[in-house]
């Protein structure tokens, strides 16, 4: 695994962050939009903690 | 970092579980940072904890600056606790409403410590769970039994989930009894099952007696992961569990207030991998705090959770012991080893005699002996001014007529092991009590 594909998995979670964000902007207050994005920025924690993180040291 | 696909598959995260220790340790820094930043703007209780040592996040420059933030220890918690924001107080970095998670020691050791988790920290924890899993052989073609109380102890929770993310399919045998368990593991052909070293040796005794079924041969748990008590790092109990099962039989070690932090893998290295991707974890020497880097040198486990959130676990003193090994694992990742796992406990650790032993060395020696039941009890207690130990056994039925030979084999592994005497006390096969989830076996009634 080469940096470079670290770096690709990264801007992909950051979209599906992004993507989960504006989700329960647009959701207007609708529950089953909130909590089902919040939940999918969780799991987006984890690929962050997985993934990202390791890109803050030189490898 | 080069790795073929091909080797990915021993390992849930191949970057970071074969990330060299010094990389290891500039990444767990720069998270380490993060977290006391984090808890030093929300918590009223780690910010007053700093500012009375004279520290501020910023402070926090190299991996040696890391041991001059002060510890927290289980009973601060407790002080904390039953306040508002109720019942969680002052370490509470979250708005209320954002946690979704109440879990509780089990009070073995004083007053429960609660533990709030977000849905975040819970993923988190099934996170932890699933790196385990995964060192230990757990895949997607698993059916895997959890006998357990789902109830508001910690226990195998994540456990559960974290099968679930790697794909098993998951069976909760909660409110079931030990027989109906059993039938249920039989009848589903269920292939790994997680619970107590005590309760996995029940099971099989009550396999045996109850249902006339030999969970070797009858059953097809092939792999068992323990928890909560030390056990599993015992050779003498792990074998016994292996024999009766059939299976594998995995260690694993955490805390409510910390996460699930170390594992036995498939390679049983005869000790367990710390996972340092998700935890900081230091040995401090027990009288001097002096950080323990080399191996072979026994100390306090001190550990930071570097991504849980809504209580943030920062430098806890986890109370147990253990030392690093010097040998890298088979399995190929570099998170360093415990030896022997953790090998008891700093306020279990007592002195008898004039001697200093750990309660786990005599689980070693009965369980070594072939002859004696897996229950057993020492009991010590003061005699005028001198420490006085019993240690209550059973023989099997089938043993009575090796008494005296058996008898003198436990004498003499006792003296050896533990270097004290002990009068030794043989009931009833049966009579002594039996524990369902951890076991309390050794009683200081000196206190």
């Amino acid at each position: 695994m080469n940096r470079m594909k670290l770096k690709k998995m990264d801007v992909r979670i950051k979209k599906i962050k992004k993507a989960a964000e504006e989700l329960k902007e647009l959701s207007g207050g609708i529950q089953a939009v909130d909590r089902n994005a919040s939940r999918i920025l969780a799991s987006v924690k984890m690929l962050e903690i997985n993934i990202s993180d390791i890109l803050d040291i030189n490898l | 970092m080069k790795m073929s696909k091909k080797g990915f598959e021993n390992y849930w995260n191949p970057i970071v579980e074969t990330l060299p220790l010094e990389k290891m340790k500039e990444l767990q820094l720069k998270k380490f940072k993060n977290i006391v930043q984090w808890a030093y703007e929300r918590s009223k209780f780690h910010r007053k904890l700093y500012q009375e040592a004279g520290l501020e996040p910023g402070d926090i420059k190299s991996y040696e600056d890391v041991a001059r933030v002060p510890k927290v220890e289980k009973a601060m918690m407790r002080d904390i606790q039953r306040k508002d924001p109720f019942p969680y107080g002052d370490a509470l970095c979250v708005p209320l409403e954002e946690v979704t998670e109440f879990r509780q020691t089990s009070g073995t050791t004083g007053t429960p410590v609660y533990q709030p988790d977000t849905w975040q920290d819970w993923e988190w924890w099934a996170e932890s769970w699933a790196y385990l899993l995964y060192a230990q052989g757990y895949r997607r073609t698993d059916r895997v039994f959890l006998p357990f109380g789902y109830n508001i102890f910690v226990a195998f929770w994540a456990g559960h989930y974290a099968a679930e993310k790697i794909g098993c399919e998951v069976v909760p045998g909660g409110v079931l009894d030990t027989e109906a368990r059993l039938l249920k593991i039989q009848e589903l052909k269920a292939t790994a099952m997680m619970a107590t070293p005590t309760y996995v040796l029940g099971m099989a005794d009550t396999a045996r007696k109850k249902l006339g079924i030999d969970p070797a041969k009858d059953l097809t748990i092939r792999k068992i992961t323990c928890a909560g008590e030390p056990g599993a790092s015992i050779p003498s109990t792990k074998q016994r569990m292996e024999e009766a099962w059939g299976a594998k039989v995995y260690d694993h070690v955490g805390a409510t207030e910390i996460g699930a932090w170390g594992f036995e893998c498939t390679a049983q290295p005869g000790g367990l991998h710390v996972n340092e991707a998700l935890f900081l974890t230091q040995l401090e020497d027990i009288e001097t705090g002096e950080i323990i880097e080399e191996p072979g040198r026994r100390g306090k486990i001190v550990i930071t959770a570097l991504d849980r959130m809504a209580q943030p676990c920062i430098r806890f003193d986890s109370k147990d012991v253990a030392e690093w090994s010097k040998d890298p694992c088979p399995c190929g990742r570099t998170f360093r080893i415990i030896k022997g796992g953790v090998v008891g406990r700093s306020d279990d650790i007592t002195k008898i005699k004039g001697v200093l032993i750990a309660p786990s060395a005599i689980e070693e020696v009965v369980r070594s002996i072939k002859g004696l039941s897996n229950e057993f009890e020492a009991v010590v207690i003061k005699k005028g001014d001198l420490d006085d130990i019993t240690l209550k056994i059973e023989l099997l039925p089938d043993a009575e007529g090796n008494r005296e030979a058996i008898l003198n084999q436990l004498r003499d592994q006792l003296r050896l092991k533990t270097n004290l005497g002990y009068n030794i006390e043989v009931h009833p096969y049966n009579s002594l009590p039996r524990y369902e989830v951890k076991a309390k076996r050794f009683k200081d009634l000196r206190k």
